[in-house]
C-alpha cells in the first residue's frame, strides 16, 4: 500500500516533466524544499525537537557545495556529498550544545544558531562573497548529463535524491531509533527512566536530519549556481515549519503534501496578485488550524478510511 | 571609564525599549501559555493607528498614542473572542501556525490599507532634545521611555502578584475547572489579560517607534527580538522580562562599543552563553 | 532547440490579423523584481515608472508589439529569481529581461542569459561587478562607487580633512567604504576611523558616540533605505552631531520614501545621489506629472527612474533589434546618450553602466507644497561607475 503510493507519487513527478516542461525550474525549488521540509518532520515531528533554525544546516550544505565546486570539482555527486557531510557536521556540533534544552529556550537557541553563521557568511566576505553572493562556479555535467537550460537535468537530479533521502528517512522511522524517538517525543521521562540514553538519540537525530538538509541546500547552490547569505535566513527556517505543520507531522507525507500546497498558492496567489498574496496564506494557514488541526494528512487519512 | 558608563546609559535606554516592545509577549506567553507568535502584529495596529490619528487626523501626540493603545486594545478584544479563545490549550506547534497565519494576514491588512512604507510617528517637541548626564548626552525621548518602562514595570508587578486580577488570573491558567468552581469568570480574566498584553505591545510599538520604525512587515522583522527577551527573562516572570530586556540592551550595546564588527556574533553568542548557564532563563519559574 | 514557440505562435498570429504589410512582431520582457515581502514596494515602484514611460513613449517602439510579463522575485533569493529567469526564457519565450533589486538575485542568472543571449537591464542592483558577469547585462540604475568616490572629492572640496566613515556591514556598504576612502585619502585628506555597523543593528546610539568622540569634522553614511536609514538619522540628530562640528555626507538616505517618516530630523542634511524628485527639468516634470496622473499619490524616487531610465533602454533595443538579435540590440545601447528625468545621461560602452550626474541635495521644506524634499544645490557632472573605471 505505502510502496504503491510511494511509487505513484514517483511516477506522479516523473510524469511532470512531460505535463509541464516548462515548469521544470519551479518544480526542482519545490523538491528542494520538500526536502528540506522532510529533515524537519524528523526533528519535529519525530523527535519532537522544536527549531526555528533548521536553515541552519540548509546554508552550510549550500556554502559547502558551492566552495567545494569553486575551488575542488564542479562534479555535483562529490559536491553533494561535501554539503550533506558539512551540515551534519553543524548540526552535530550545534546539536551537542542546544538539545539539552527545551521549548521556548531551545527554539531561541536555535535561531541563534542560524543567525550566528548568517552573520560570519556576510562577514567572510573574501571567502563566502558577503552579501553580494558566492557564484562564479558553473556545475560539470551530472554523470554525463549537462545542466540543461530547461532545466531537466537539475530536476531529475533533485528527485533522485529527495526519493534516496525519503527513503532513508521511511527507514530512519521505522529502525529501533526512530521508535524510540517516538517514546522519548511521548514520554521523555519514562524514555530516560527505562534507560534509553535520550540526550544521545536527539544528537543522533538531529546530525541526521541536519544532513539531509545539507542535501537540499547543496542541491539548492548547484542548481542555482550561486549561493547568498539568504540561505541562512529566518524566514526560511520560519516557512519551512509553516510548510511542516500545514502538512502535519510525523508522517513524512505531510512534508511533501504541506509544501507542495504552500508553494503552489505562494505561485499563484502570487502571479494573480502579487502585493495581495498574504491574505491567501494567512487564509489557508487559519483554515488548516481549525479544519484539520492535525495537518492535511490527516483529511486525508480520514478520506481513506471511508 | 567614561566607556563603561556610556555602555551602561544606552545599554540600559536600549534595553528599557526592548522591554517596552516585548513585555506584553512575556504576559501572554508567559502567563498565558499562547504562543503568540502576532504579538508584533499588535504593536503594528498600535502604530498604524497612531499613525492615522496624528498625520492625517492632526490630533497631539498624546492623544494618538492614547487611541493607539485604545483601538488596539479593542481589536485585541475582538480577536480573543474570535480567535486566540480557540487555541488556549492546544499544542504547541498549532498555535505557531494560528498566530503566524494571524500575523501574516495583520502585515496584509496594513500593507492593503497603507503600504509598505515607514509610517510616520514623529516625536512631540518636547520629547525633541537632549539633557546632559555627564558621562553622555541623553535624548529625552529616551528619558521618557526609561520612566515609561519603569512605570509599567512597577505597575504590572503589583498588578499579576499582588492585586485580585493576578490572582484570578494565575489560577485561571494553573487550574481553569478549578478556578471557575471557586467562581472565577475565567472567560474575562483571558480576555483581558490578553487585551492588556496587546495594549502594552502597542505602547510598546508607538514608544520605541524611534528605533523600530513601523512599517507593514513589522511583526516578522522583529520577532526574533521578542522571542529572545522573554526567553531570556524567563517565561511568564515581568521582573525576568525586565531583567533579560536590560541585559541584552547593555550586551548589544557592549558589542557595538567594543567590537563594532563581530556585534551580531557578540550577541547571539552572548544570548547562548546566558541559556547555557539559565535554560529556564533569568527569572523563570521552574 | 524551440527557445521561443509561444514567441513564434503569437507572430504568425499577428501575421495573420495584421496581414503582410509590418514586420511588426511581439517582444516579450520579463520582469523580475520584488512583489512581495518586505520589498514589495520596490516591485510596485518598477512597474508603475514603467507604465509611466509607456504612457508617455508609446507603446509600440519601431512597430512591435509589447508585453510584460512580471515575477514576483521575494527578497534577495537567488534560487527563486534564477528559477524565474529560466521559466521566462524557456517556456515564457521572453526576449528580454529586467528589473532585479538585489545583486545576489542578478548575478544568479548571468550565466542564464549569456547561455540563451537574453539582454538583461537592471533597473536597480548596485555593485559594480555585475555587468562584467555577462555581455548582456546593461544597468540604468547607480552604483556605490559612483556616488562615493564624488563624495568623497566634494567633500574635501568643501573643507572636510578628517572623516569618519559609517556604513552598514555587508557588500554595497563595505563597497561605498571602499571607494570612499580611496578618493577622500587620493585627495591627501584622513579617514580617521572606519565604522561597520551590524545589518541588524536597531540602536545607533553607540555608533553615533563614537563618530562623535572621533574628533572628525565629517561623516560619511551609507545604510540600506528603511528602518536602518531612519533609526541612524534619529541618532544623529538626537544626538546633536551637527551642533558637535561634524558634517552628514549621505548618499540615498533620505530617499523620497524615506524622508516624510523622518520629518523634521531630516532638515539640513547633505546628500550626494543621482536623482532628486526635486530636479528641475520638463523631463522630469513631465515624468511626475504622468506618474500621478496615473497613479495618484506614488512616490517617485530613485527606484522609478531606474525603471523609467531601464524602460527607455529597453525601447531603444526593440526599436533597434526586435525581439530577434540580441546583439545588435546591446550595440544599439552603447555609447547611447539622452535625457532622463534625472537629468542628461550616457551609457558607457566600457562597463555597460550609465554615466551621469550627481547631485549634492540639501534637505528642506518646499515653500510652496510644505513637504520635504531634496534640493540639488550642485551638480557634479558626468560621473562614471567609478568603481569599474578605477580598476
Amino acid at each position: 500500500m505505502r510502496l504503491a503510493l510511494d511509487l505513484a507519487l514517483l511516477a506522479g513527478a516523473l510524469g511532470l516533466m512531460w505535463i509541464v516542461p516548462d515548469q521544470l525550474a519551479f518544480l526542482t525549488r519545490v523538491l528542494i524544499m520538500i526536502l528540506l521540509v522532510l529533515s524537519l518532520d524528523l526533528v519535529v515531528g519525530f523527535a519532537g525537537i522544536a527549531t526555528l533554525g533548521q536553515a541552519a544546516m540548509f546554508g552550510s550544505g549550500a556554502y559547502a557545495a558551492a566552495l567545494f565546486a569553486l575551488h575542488v570539482s564542479a562534479e555535483p555527486l562529490s559536491g553533494l556529498v561535501v554539503g550533506m557531510a558539512a551540515a551534519a557536521g553543524v548540526a552535530f556540533v550545534s546539536g551537542l550544545a542546544l538539545l539539552r534544552a527545551k521549548a521556548l529556550t531551545l527554539l531561541v537557541l536555535t535561531i541563534a544558531v542560524a543567525e550566528v553563521l548568517q552573520e560570519v557568511a556576510n562577514q567572510a566576505d573574501t571567502v563566502t562573497g558577503g552579501a553580494d553572493g558566492l557564484g562564479g562556479y558553473l556545475m560539470a555535467p551530472l554523470l554525463g548529463a549537462e545542466f540543461d537550460l530547461w532545466g531537466r537535468t537539475g530536476y531529475l537530479y533533485a528527485l533522485g535524491v529527495l526519493a534516496l533521502c525519503f527513503a532513508f528517512a521511511r527507514r530512519l522511522a521505522g529502525s529501533p531509533l526512530g521508535l524510540a524517538l517516538r517514546g522519548i517525543r511521548e514520554a521523555p521521562d519514562r524514555m530516560h527512566a527505562l534507560g534509553t540514553p535520550v540526550y544521545w538519540r536527539l544528537v543522533t537525530v538531529y546530525t541526521l536530519a541536519g544532513g539531509l538538509a545539507g542535501a537540499a541546500g547543496a542541491l539548492s547552490a548547484q542548481t542555482t549556481e550561486l549561493v547568498s547569505p539568504a540561505a541562512f535566513d529566518f524566514s526560511l527556517s520560519a516557512e519551512a515549519l509553516i510548510m511542516l505543520i500545514l502538512g502535519g507531522t510525523g508522517r513524512l507525507y505531510g512534508a511533501i503534501l504541506g509544501t507542495v500546497l504552500f508553494m503552489a498558492v505562494h505561485h499563484f496567489a502570487a502571479a494573480v496578485d502579487p502585493f495581495n498574496w498574504l491574505f491567501a496564506i494567512g487564509a489557508l494557514v487559519l483554515a488548516v488550524v481549525f479544519l484539520a488541526p492535525a495537518g492535511l494528512v490527516s483529511l486525508a487519512d480520514r478520506w481513506v478510511r471511508r | 571609564m567614561s566607556i563603561l558608563l556610556a555602555i551602561l546609559v544606552d545599554g540600559v535606554a536600549y534595553g528599557m525599549i526592548l522591554f517596552l516592545i516585548s513585555v506584553g509577549l512575556s504576559v501572554t506567553m508567559g502567563l498565558m501559555r499562547v504562543i503568540n507568535l502576532a504579538h508584533g502584529g499588535f504593536a503594528l495596529i498600535g502604530g498604524a493607528l497612531a499613525h492615522l490619528a496624528l498625520i492625517r487626523l492632526g490630533l497631539p501626540w498624546a492623544v494618538a498614542a492614547g487611541l493607539g493603545v485604545l483601538g488596539t486594545v479593542a481589536v485585541a478584544v475582538v480577536l480573543e473572542r474570535a480567535f486566540y479563545r480557540h487555541i488556549y490549550g492546544r499544542p504547541e506547534l498549532e498555535q505557531v501556525l494560528a498566530t503566524v497565519g494571524l500575523a501574516f494576514l495583520m502585515i496584509a491588512s496594513v500593507n492593503l490599507a497603507l503600504g509598505s512604507s515607514l509610517l510616520a510617528l514623529p516625536a512631540p517637541e518636547w520629547m525633541r532634545g537632549s539633557v546632559d548626564l555627564g558621562v553622555r548626552t541623553l535624548p529625552v525621548h529616551r528619558v521618557v521611555v526609561l520612566a515609561a518602562g519603569a512605570a509599567i514595570a512597577l505597575a504590572l508587578w503589583a498588578l499579576v502578584e499582588r492585586s485580585r486580577f493576578g490572582i484570578r488570573l494565575r489560577a485561571a491558567v494553573d487550574d481553569a475547572r478549578a478556578a471557575s468552581a471557586l467562581g472565577i469568570d475565567t472567560g474575562r480574566v483571558y480576555a483581558a489579560a490578553f487585551a492588556l498584553g496587546a495594549g502594552l505591545a502597542a505602547l510598546g510599538g508607538i514608544l520605541g517607534a524611534e528605533l523600530l520604525p513601523i512599517e507593514a512587515y513589522y511583526p516578522l522583522r522583529y520577532l526574533v527580538l521578542f522571542l529572545f527577551v522573554v526567553a531570556v527573562g524567563g517565561m511568564g516572570s515581568i521582573a525576568g522580562s525586565l531583567a533579560a530586556a536590560l541585559a541584552l540592551g547593555v550586551l548589544d550595546t557592549a558589542a557595538r562599543y567594543l567590537v563594532p564588527d563581530f556585534g551580531t556574533i557578540f550577541f547571539y553568542l552572548g544570548t547562548m552563553a546566558i541559556l547555557a548557564v539559565r535554560p529556564r532563563g533569568l527569572l523563570g519559574r521552574a | 532547440m524551440p527557445r521561443r514557440p509561444l514567441r513564434t505562435a503569437a507572430l504568425a498570429a499577428v501575421g495573420i490579423v495584421v496581414g503582410w504589410s509590418a514586420l511588426a512582431e511581439t517582444v516579450r520582457i520579463g520582469v523580475i523584481a520584488p512583489f512581495s515581502g518586505p520589498f514589495a514596494r520596490y516591485g510596485e515602484q518598477f512597474q508603475q515608472a514603467v507604465e509611466t514611460y509607456v504612457a508617455l513613449n508609446g507603446d509600440d517602439p519601431g512597430g512591435h508589439q509589447v508585453e510584460w510579463l512580471w515575477r514576483d522575485s521575494g527578497g534577495p533569493d537567488p534560487g527563486r529569481a534564477k528559477a524565474l529567469a529560466r521559466e521566462l526564457i524557456v517556456s515564457d519565450g521572453v526576449d528580454y529581461l529586467a528589473g532585479f533589486t538585489f545583486t545576489p538575485n542578478a548575478m544568479a542568472v548571468a550565466p542564464l542569459i549569456t547561455q540563451a543571449e537574453i539582454p538583461t537591464v537592471i533597473f536597480n542592483a548596485a555593485t559594480s561587478t555585475i555587468t562584467e558577469a555577462s555581455p548582456f547585462f546593461v544597468r540604468a540604475s547607480h552604483t556605490l562607487a559612483q556616488l562615493a568616490a564624488p563624495a568623497a572629492r566634494h567633500a574635501h572640496g568643501e573643507g572636510a580633512r578628517k572623516v569618519v566613515t559609517a556604513v552598514t556591514d555587508y557588500a554595497p556598504g563595505h563597497n561605498a567604504e571602499e571607494a570612499f576612502t580611496a578618493a577622500f585619502e587620493a585627495e591627501g585628506g584622513e579617514v580617521l576611523d572606519r565604522i561597520r555597523m551590524p545589518l541588524k543593528t536597531t540602536d545607533f546610539a553607540p555608533f553615533v558616540q563614537r563618530i562623535k568622540d572621533s574628533g572628525a569634522d565629517a561623516v560619511f553614511v551609507f545604510l540600506p533605505v528603511g528602518p536602518p536609514t531612519f533609526a541612524f538619522v534619529k541618532a544623529y540628530n538626537d544626538n546633536a552631531l551637527a551642533d558637535a562640528g561634524i558634517t552628514f555626507y549621505g548618499t540615498g538616505e533620505t530617499d523620497e520614501t524615506t524622508l516624510e517618516a523622518l520629518g523634521d530630523a531630516a532638515l539640513g542634511l547633505t546628500t550626494l545621489y543621482h536623482y532628486s524628485a526635486a530636479h528641475d527639468s520638463p523631463e522630469n516634470a513631465a515624468f511626475q506629472a504622468k506618474l500621478a496622473e496615473l497613479h495618484p499619490g506614488a512616490i517617485a524616487n530613485f527606484m522609478s527612474v531606474g525603471a523609467y531610465d531601464g524602460a527607455h533602454l529597453l525601447w531603444t533595443m526593440i526599436e533597434a533589434a526586435g525581439g530577434s538579435d540580441p546583439e545588435a540590440a546591446i550595440e544599439a545601447v552603447e555609447g547611447l546618450e539622452w535625457t532622463s528625468p534625472r537629468g542628461p545621461l550616457k551609457l558607457d560602452p566600457e562597463t555597460r553602466h550609465v554615466t551621469q550626474n550627481v547631485y549634492v541635495r540639501r534637505v528642506e521644506r518646499d515653500a510652496e507644497t510644505g513637504r520635504l524634499v531634496n534640493r540639488e544645490v550642485e551638480t557634479l557632472p558626468d560621473q562614471p561607475d567609478w568603481g569599474l573605471v578605477g580598476d
